[in-house]
């Protein structure tokens, strides 16, 4: 194996290592040695690989965004209705809340809940604009096949995505009566219906 | 001894006489008929009559056409016009569709769509003429076309220079850019920045106002019109005159699907262009939200 | 009696037209004007967004395109105006409009003096002179629309006037430029047009002192002076004028009077034949144009003129070449007195209505131009255009003959009645949009 393919290796590692344990213990409990010592590295080496912890936090919210998005691509590169695709996105959201918990967590607990990190590096939508794209290509493909109604691309994506973080947070609160994915068919039909043309 | 020119006959069909009197604002225009017999044209005197065009006895090497095609319907002196144009495009060498009726049917075409089409091009299909002229043809697309797009067709042909061109016939030279390129507010296009009303020198038209010019072919923004300016350099959207399917509808209102606009950069995938779009739109740029300048200070 | 018809295809009138001669005992009796084709464009815009019509309407015309863009926007602004949204432009707005329609004008009455009416009258009098009279024409007629298209973008077919205002913003880079253009203009008009300075051409009240114009508009009434052309070509002596502009206020003019109008009484109607359809006002034929808004407005050298020469061709010449000088000394003015902090545009462009009905008038090159645009649920239901040739143009009523046909009875050849049928400056594409 190559240096530089061990290296990327080893800093995926950290960044995974690292959301458990922002998403479990929170932005500000956690530190670097924290990371360091669960990955069995040095803090030094760790310091190589990201120069602050905020750097590290930045890229945890790039790297889910992206794995997010890339799922929701496949979704969209599908040749099925928009009723079905928001199924299909909802499903792919509800069944990473349930098996990467951190994923989800990472985004409603730390970067939405501590801004001052993500200020300098992720302004606006920079670091999560992985997953946004994708709903933006969802949204654009909709209305141009006439089936969801035109109308401004925020007070759409509130609708639908406020509408999944709010059940994932519940959720996390354990509230919920059901399994996560016990929803699934109503907040598909909710949406589809709130949002068609 | 005399050397003949070759002979420049300009014909109208459907038209408006927009490319007429575009071509005459051209500021070299004597220079560049001079390499030219003028046998006939609707404004400048020629050397023959246009009685003489009806009877079909003018020569002709050089024919440009103007206005939108009809095969049957449109009599001048009791002739039917695509009769004359057909026989002129028979004789000539070079044929020069000038404007975007003549090329493709333009405004004139949705008054019968059956019927009203470009000479060569119906919209962006062949008609049933194309084989015949495809070898002479050279299409200048524009509402109207600019005047040194037509002299440097001209100016190739007198100079025995081949014209590169594009599958509609389009000098490549001319139609390779689009009319976003050298536009004066590409750098509100680069920072999303929209302009925020009609009547302002800041921002740029194409996110509310309607402007093709992203994905419009021409070079407006490069040789300017009268020498100078553009539409948008005057705050006015490309309404993608040069395009096949000119005019299309809403001309001052970009459509978008849920705010993102319908139509991309030409060439751009829809996906790299939000990509783009979503980090750019994440910075707000002091500068872009201020005045260029400002006189009361 | 023998009564002979003669057909005549005419050409370079912004297309062509076939005029059908009736001749009597040696005399024109009647003519019937036949203009080609019927473009639509009326019909083209029913069914699109209202403000398309900045955009399609200019389309009508490649050498008055500017005008219908105004009246279009016009038809739009009264509509608002109508259904209770007040329009206020600034004056910056309405300076920098009225700066490039009269660009457009002069563009217009040049290239009609240089390139139809010098060259007809050398040929009809077989006087061909050397003269390179289309590089005169283009030289004028580029220079100062360059001077418009650094407000409009381009000419022909800019869209830059929009409900509200104009798209512009210009800066005194641009006010400089243009003034440049129009010095320059000024001065081909003194050198070459007068061959006297702008304020001394101006300062003629009367027509004994036509002898000190000189150059090629000296040249031109020396032409019609000394060939007995000076009489012919009378119409029916009445005039109207509907838009507002520096060259005349509305009004008609019959005889020496002038009274107010009211285009809600304009009328148009087919005509059987030909594409081109007739107007007229409370069922009367009018002559529209610089010799028209001459005539209301009481242009002091016009009425001079008129009170001697009638609406003979010589007085309806003099009226449109007249115009080049008024307009550009108002052109200079109006870029002088350019406030540039004023905003552009007033309307923002998210009022939008979506019913309305509104008329829009303009003073164009040959005449009052008129668009009426009825909106509902947000497309247009219906448009109408009335060009200025319509009325000149007209074949008349039973009562009267049309206003050019008037003109040409009487005179004894094709090529004199043909030369005065070009002194109205004819627009073919205008007539059957």
């Amino acid at each position: 194996m190559k240096i530089a393919e061990k290296k990327a290796l080893k800093r995926e590692s950290i960044i995974q290592t690292a959301l458990q344990l922002f998403s479990r213990n929170g932005f500000h409990k956690t530190t670097i040695p924290d990371i360091a010592a669960k990955l069995q590295m040095s803090v030094g080496n760790l310091y190589n690989y990201f120069s602050s912890k905020d750097i590290l936090a930045q890229e945890i919210i790039k790297y889910t965004s992206e794995a997010l998005g890339k799922k929701i691509r496949v979704v969209n590169m599908t040749d099925v209705s928009a009723q079905e695709k928001i199924y299909q996105i909802v499903s792919v959201y509800f069944t990473m809340a349930k098996e990467k918990p951190e994923m989800i967590e990472y985004f409603l607990r730390v970067y939405l809940s501590n801004r001052e990190v993500f200020s300098d590096g992720c302004e606006g939508i920079v670091c999560v604009s992985g997953f946004i794209t994708e709903i933006m290509i969802f949204f654009d493909e909709s209305v141009s096949s006439g089936e969801l109604r035109n109308q401004d691309f925020f007070s759409a994506f509130g609708l639908f995505m406020g509408y999944l973080g709010g059940m994932v947070f519940l959720k996390g609160e354990e509230v919920l009566p059901h399994d996560i994915e016990y929803y699934i068919d109503d907040i598909s039909r909710n949406i589809y219906n709130a949002l068609k043309a | 001894m005399m050397v003949t020119k070759p002979r420049l006959l300009w014909l109208q069909s459907i038209t408006c006489n927009g490319n007429t009197h575009s071509f005459l604002n051209h500021p070299d225009l004597f220079s560049i008929l001079d390499h030219f017999e003028i046998v006939h044209h609707p404004a400048l005197e020629g050397s023959y009559t246009f009685n003489d065009v009806i009877e079909g006895i003018v020569p002709c090497d050089v024919l440009i056409l103007e206005g939108s095609f009809t095969q049957k319907g449109f009599l001048k002196g009791g002739v039917e016009v695509s009769s004359l144009i057909e026989t002129y495009a028979n004789k000539a060498q070079h044929i020069i569709s000038a404007g975007t009726c003549a090329t493709f049917g333009g405004i004139f075409k949705q008054k019968d769509p059956e019927n009203i089409s470009g000479f060569c091009f119906d919209l962006e299909e062949q008609t049933s003429r194309y084989e015949m002229y495809r070898s002479k043809l050279i299409s200048l697309p524009g509402c109207p076309m600019h005047p040194k797009w037509m002299s440097y067709v001209l100016l190739m042909i007198a100079n025995k220079k081949k014209i590169a061109i594009d599958n509609l016939h389009r000098p490549v030279e001319l139609y390779g850019y689009t009319v976003h390129t050298g536009c004066t507010r590409n750098e509100y296009f680069e920072w999303k920045i929209d302009v925020k009303n009609f009547g302002l020198k800041e921002g740029c038209l194409f996110y509310e106002n309607g402007c093709q010019g992203p994905y419009t072919r021409g070079s407006c923004n490069k040789i300017l019109w009268n020498d100078t300016s553009s539409k948008t350099r005057v705050g006015t959207p490309c309404f993608g005159c040069t395009e096949p399917n000119y005019p299309q509808e809403s001309l001052f209102r970009t459509k978008t699907n849920m705010g993102i606009p319908a139509k991309m950069p030409l060439g751009v995938p829809k996906r790299a262009y939000l990509t783009l779009t979503g980090v750019t739109k994440s910075f707000k740029i002091k500068r872009f939200t201020e005045r260029l300048m400002e006189y009361d200070k | 009696m023998k009564s002979l018809k003669i057909k005549q295809l005419i050409e370079k009138i912004e297309g062509e037209a076939e005029l059908d001669f009736t001749f009597n005992e040696g005399k024109i009796e009647d003519v019937r004007i036949n203009f080609g084709f019927y473009r639509g464009i009326e019909e083209i815009l029913q069914g699109k967004d209202p403000r398309d019509a900045l955009v399609i309407t200019p389309r009508v015309c490649g050498i008055c395109n500017h005008a219908h863009l105004l009246a279009a926007v016009r038809a739009i602004e009264n509509g608002y105006e109508n259904a209770g949204v007040k329009i206020e432009l600034t004056s910056k707005a309405k300076d920098i409009r009225e700066f490039t329609l009269a660009c457009e004008l002069i563009q217009n009455h040049i290239k009609w003096l240089y390139l139809t009416l010098l060259p007809q009258i050398e040929t009809y009098l077989d006087c061909k002179s050397e003269e390179n009279y289309a590089m005169k024409a283009t030289y004028l007629s580029s220079t100062i629309t360059k001077a418009l298209a650094i407000f409009a973008g381009q000419w022909p077919h800019s869209s830059y006037a929009v409900p509200g205002g104009v798209t512009c913003d210009p800066t005194y880079l641009d006010v400089m430029q243009a003034q440049s253009l129009v010095d320059e203009s000024v001065t081909f008009f003194e050198q070459v047009v007068t061959g006297l300075s702008l304020d001394e051409y101006l300062a003629i009240d009367m027509c004994a002192d036509f002898h000190r114009i000189g150059g090629d508009f000296g040249k031109l009434l020396h032409l019609i002076g000394s060939n007995g052309m000076t009489e012919i070509g009378k119409s029916h002596d009445r005039f109207i004028v509907f838009g507002e502009s520096i060259l005349s206020k509305p009004g008609k003019s019959i005889v020496t009077t002038v009274s107010r109008v009211d285009s809600t009484f304009v009328h148009e109607t087919a005509q059987m034949g030909t594409v081109a359809k007739a107007v007229t006002y409370k069922n009367k034929l009018y002559e529209v144009g610089p010799l028209a808004r001459g005539m209301v407005a009481k242009t002091p050298i016009v009425k001079n003129l008129h009170k001697r020469y009638k609406d003979s061709l010589l007085t309806r010449v003099f009226a449109r070449i007249h115009e080049i000088a008024t307009l550009l000394a108002h052109t200079k003015r109006l870029l002088q007195n350019l406030d540039l902090n004023e905003l552009s545009c007033t309307l923002d462009r998210k009022s939008i209505l979506n019913d309305f009905e509104g008329t829009g008038i303009v003073e164009a090159a040959r005449g009052s131009l008129i668009h009426k645009s009825s909106v509902k649920n947000g497309l247009i239901e219906q448009y109408e255009i009335i060009t200025p040739t319509q009325w000149n143009l007209s074949h008349g009523n039973k009562e009267e003959q049309g206003i050019a046909i008037k003109a040409m009875v009487g005179s004894q050849n094709i090529e004199e009645a043909t030369f005065i049928f070009r002194t109205f400056d004819v627009c073919s594409v205008c007539t059957t949009q």
